[in-house]
């Protein structure tokens, strides 16, 4: 912990980054973003099993990278993140929302994080999303903190509910996602805390033409997600936050998880492993599988 | 159930293109009874509706002494105001009102009044000039101040031209400089320099002010200069507002909800809300 | 009626009757308050911490038409729409759910009454039961609340044991209901239910509501609110999940190319887009304006219009951040 406060305060003193997004401590079992500006900030910085935050939506915010300009210069910005948030940084570079150059990232030996704050960590209580975690040493960083730990093995609980839900009909499937999309009551929140819904105006808030309606009822509720499941197809990294940001506990992870795997079945491609390879959607390759179609 | 939210059903009677992208609209309201008990004060406004675009918020432009219709102006901005200019004569809308404060204008009596409006403003200040004129014993001297970016952004041209040939008041038009054009016979100036020269004396004289926040920014200072006291200015905030009741929300500021509260402000109120609007 | 106690057996009789007479049974469920069909659903808890989502969405729907059209040729039909009638008990309701309807109704009512939130509330009977949980977003005591208040309850219910309950009739409406049930009730114990009410922790008192109103009123420009909004992304969790923000959206829906709905539906102003002119212009352009208003609605303008605060320390809107941005927090810091 004093290693990465003493570097991030290092960061900022030698002018070489214009802030640091962070983790900072708000009591035992939970903590919060904090973008570190000063030394006195740094020192409230900590990487544990409580930081469940994807701090790489801040890096597409508009008034965080207003910060970078400091004194006529424009810094870098460095940021803490899991090897999984890391992914989330990767996809942005790919998608040309970010230089690599312009992130410094501080990074972790990961061996999982809760899954809601206020548990205890222990295998029960492991998050989702790190259950089928193959990257626990970040894939890029500028500087690796933490020792090597070992993951608590957990059943995928996740996997066995897709598998389960394959299983369905048709109409058992709608019922099911139906009856889970009801709960929605549209705040967005899935949204806000997505790094990859980086859209200046979400397609669901144009209304010349209304394409996506903005009441929470059935219909309403079934196109956003839907809507939203499929924008993030061969997108999504997996970091679980849509699903964390929920209040209504809506398992938005069988949809994205889905997608990821078909995107691997379908076109050997996971989104956000390496700044060589072109987004899966944003290129076409002739032999590209037609199946998905057909 | 009583039903707040139920507008009454308005017939477009009559469609005036004002200018490329405003149109006033003559409506009458379809129930009888209801054509027949309504009454609204200057000032007011309404929520008008295209069914299955939604609703927008203008003022009532015709004056509450000229019965004939309701009529609303606007400039096509969005999705609302885009549906409304496909219209037809002929076509129905829904009309929900009227909601708001008024201008005082009883209390006025008596007493001198300036107009002064910039560009699609003149459309909230027409209702009252017309109200006015249609009092015109009750008060002392007219003056009306009207600027539009350029000759083909005026507004109410035929109204304009009734209030030039009165004698009994005084019509200053104005275009912002560069918009005038071969033959035009007004001034040629921004709102607030044609207000410092052109302007009455503050003596016994409230202003009505309304037009684009910049305006408003730079005429306000000139009327103070000229000695207007801030309580006898009044204008009528533009806010963005959905249900025109006081209870979405949209369009609090401070203590005051703008539909309820307003539209309708002194100036001195206007300097005690938090300047966010 | 003087205190009087029920067993929770006999309790849950009440609320199998109440279902078999086709009303609507409503209790804190996993997450939000949800429709009881079965009483075996039941956990009357003081122990359990607020559900993430309020009670609100009963009186006032996440989503619900207020009028439908029919287009013709050139002209319009309207449809009236009626509020279903339909009773409604709330079993387990906390003290800091309870004094809602108090607080909205002022709005609800102001001059213009909106009678799809005044019929709906009219039918509801709330039976609170008293709390006993306390994390550090609670903060029912520093807005005029306590986890043993039975504000806004008709009937308030206090856990005497494992099995039995005390109950005492707050309100006429709360008498009437339950007079059809007399016959479950037995003699109460008032020095036992106040022995457990003496026990309850308060949170405790984070700020002076009257002290923080007056700040407010001279703030505005205090650069504190600059940093405010650095970290919150825009959503409108806090909003829907509060059991008092009221904002909402009309909006028109087809549902086929002649007929459709106009709909009320909940809105934010945490959104970046809900003081948007269509000219572009946008008063409340950053995220710090639109968390000072936040703020500025819930503990002054609210109380300078209706004499209530917008808020009843339940703490949701900061448990369930996604980035833990917390009100008590906020307010706490609204001092010289």
């Amino acid at each position: 912990m004093e290693e990465l406060r003493k570097h991030a305060a290092e960061l900022l003193q030698k002018g070489e980054v214009a802030a640091v997004i962070g983790y900072q401590q708000i009591s035992e079992k939970r903590t919060k973003p904090i973008i570190a500006k000063t030394a006195e900030d740094c020192a409230k910085l900590v990487f544990n099993e409580y930081c469940l935050n994807n701090l790489s939506v801040y890096l597409t915010k508009a008034r965080v990278k207003e910060l970078r300009r400091v004194n006529g210069a424009v810094l870098k910005l460095a940021i803490t993140a899991k090897p999984c948030d890391v992914h989330s940084i990767i996809a942005l570079i790919q998608e040309s929302q970010l230089k690599r150059e312009d992130i410094h990232i501080i990074s972790f030996n990961c061996a999982g994080v809760v899954k809601d704050f206020g548990m205890d960590f222990n295998g029960e209580t492991l998050a989702a999303k790190c259950v089928p975690c193959d990257t626990h040493k970040p894939l890029y960083s500028d500087m690796v903190f933490g020792e090597v730990k070992e993951t608590p093995k957990v059943s995928d609980e996740v996997l066995a509910k897709i598998e389960a839900i394959e299983k369905m009909s048709a109409a058992e499937r709608f019922e099911y996602f139906k009856s889970e999309f009801d709960k929605c009551i549209k705040c967005y929140a899935c949204r806000a805390a997505c790094p990859l819904c980086y859209c200046q105006r979400c397609i669901t808030d144009k209304t010349i033409p209304r394409w996506v309606e903005s009441s929470a009822h059935a219909r309403g509720n079934f196109s956003w997600n839907v809507v939203r499941a499929f924008h993030l197809s061969g997108r999504c990294i997996g970091c679980g936050e849509c699903e964390r940001a929920c209040p209504m506990d809506i398992p938005l992870s069988l949809l994205n998880r889905k997608m990821v795997i078909e995107a691997k079945e379908a076109y050997s491609y996971v989104s956000g492993r390496s700044l060589e390879t072109p987004t899966l959607v944003g290129s076409f390759d002739v032999k590209d599988s037609d199946e998905l179609f057909m | 159930m009583d039903n707040i939210y139920k507008p009454y059903l308005a017939e477009i009677a009559e469609i005036i293109d004002e200018t490329p992208d405003t149109r006033t609209f003559k409506l009458k309201l379809k129930d009888p009874e209801v054509a027949k008990s309504f009454s609204f004060k200057a000032g007011q406004f309404a929520e008008y509706s295209v069914f299955g675009e939604g609703e927008s918020t203008f003022c009532i432009a015709s004056s509450p002494t000229r019965t004939d219709f309701l009529e609303c102006s606007f400039k096509v901005y969005g999705k609302v105001t885009q549906a409304l200019n496909r219209l037809n004569q002929g076509d129905t809308i829904g009309f929900r009102g009227p909601y708001g404060n008024h201008f005082p204008l009883e209390e006025l009596k008596g007493k001198n009044v300036v107009f002064i409006a910039g560009g699609i403003g003149l459309a909230p200040v027409r209702c009252v000039i017309d109200n006015v004129l249609d009092w015109r014993d009750d008060y002392k001297d007219v003056t009306i101040i009207y600027g539009a970016r350029s000759v083909g952004d005026i507004v109410y041209k035929q109204e304009i031209s009734e209030w030039k040939a009165r004698p009994d008041i005084k019509t200053v038009i104005t275009v912002d400089p560069g918009g005038e054009c071969d033959g035009w016979d007004g001034e040629v100036g921004f709102v607030p320099t044609i207000v410092e020269k052109l302007a009455p004396s503050a003596e016994n004289t409230f202003a009505v002010i309304c037009g684009p926040p910049v305006m408003i920014k730079f005429t306000m200072p000139v009327l103070e200069k000229l000695g207007f006291k801030e309580e006898n200015i009044f204008t009528t905030l533009e806010n963005r507002m959905k249900c025109g009741l006081g209870k979405c929300g949209r369009c609090n500021i401070g203590n005051v909800y703008v539909c309820k509260d307003g539209p309708v402000f002194n100036y001195t109120q206007m300097k005690e809300l938090p300047q966010e609007f | 009626m003087e205190e009087k106690i029920i067993s929770k057996e006999d309790l849950l009789n009440i609320c199998k009757d109440v279902i078999s007479s086709g009303h609507t049974l409503i209790t804190p469920g996993k997450t939000e308050y949800t429709v009881v069909k079965d009483v075996s659903e039941i956990v009357l808890d003081a122990n359990v911490k607020p559900t993430k989502a309020s009670y609100k969405t009963f009186v006032f729907p996440k989503a619900e038409p207020v009028i439908y059209y029919k287009r013709g040729k050139n002209d319009v039909q309207l449809l009236d729409i009626d509020v279903e009638q339909k009773k409604t008990v709330i079993l387990g309701a906390k003290p800091c759910d309870t004094n809602s309807f108090n607080i909205l109704r002022h709005l609800f009512n102001w001059d213009y009454k909106d009678e799809f939130y005044n019929v709906r509330e009219k039918q509801f009977i709330v039976i609170g039961l008293m709390c006993n949980y306390s994390d550090k977003y609670c903060f029912c005591t520093s807005v005029g609340s306590s986890p043993i208040s039975d504000k806004g309850s008709d009937i308030f219910l206090v856990p005497l044991d494992e099995n039995n309950f005390a109950l005492r009739v707050v309100t006429e409406k709360g008498g009437e209901f339950i007079k059809d049930y007399e016959k479950y009730l037995k003699a109460g114990d008032a020095t036992k239910s106040k022995a457990v009410t003496d026990s309850v922790e308060h949170p405790e008192v984070a700020f002076d509501s009257k002290q923080v109103h007056e700040w407010l009123g001279t703030n505005f420009e205090n650069p504190k609110w600059d940093g405010v909004g650095d970290l919150c992304l825009s959503c409108a969790q806090c909003a829907f999940v509060c059991p008092v923000c009221h904002c909402f959206d009309i909006v028109d829906e087809d549902y086929s190319y002649t007929e459709g709905r106009r709909m009320k539906n909940w809105d934010g102003c945490q959104f970046g887009h809900f003081t948007l002119h269509a000219s572009g212009h946008n008063p409340r352009d950053i995220q710090g304006k639109r968390y000072r208003q936040r703020v500025n609605h819930k503990f002054k303008y609210y109380v300078d219009k209706f004499g209530e605060i917008l808020c009843t320390g339940c703490g949701r809107c900061s448990r369930g951040c996604a980035v833990s941005i917390d009100i008590k927090e906020i307010v706490s810091n609204c001092k010289d």
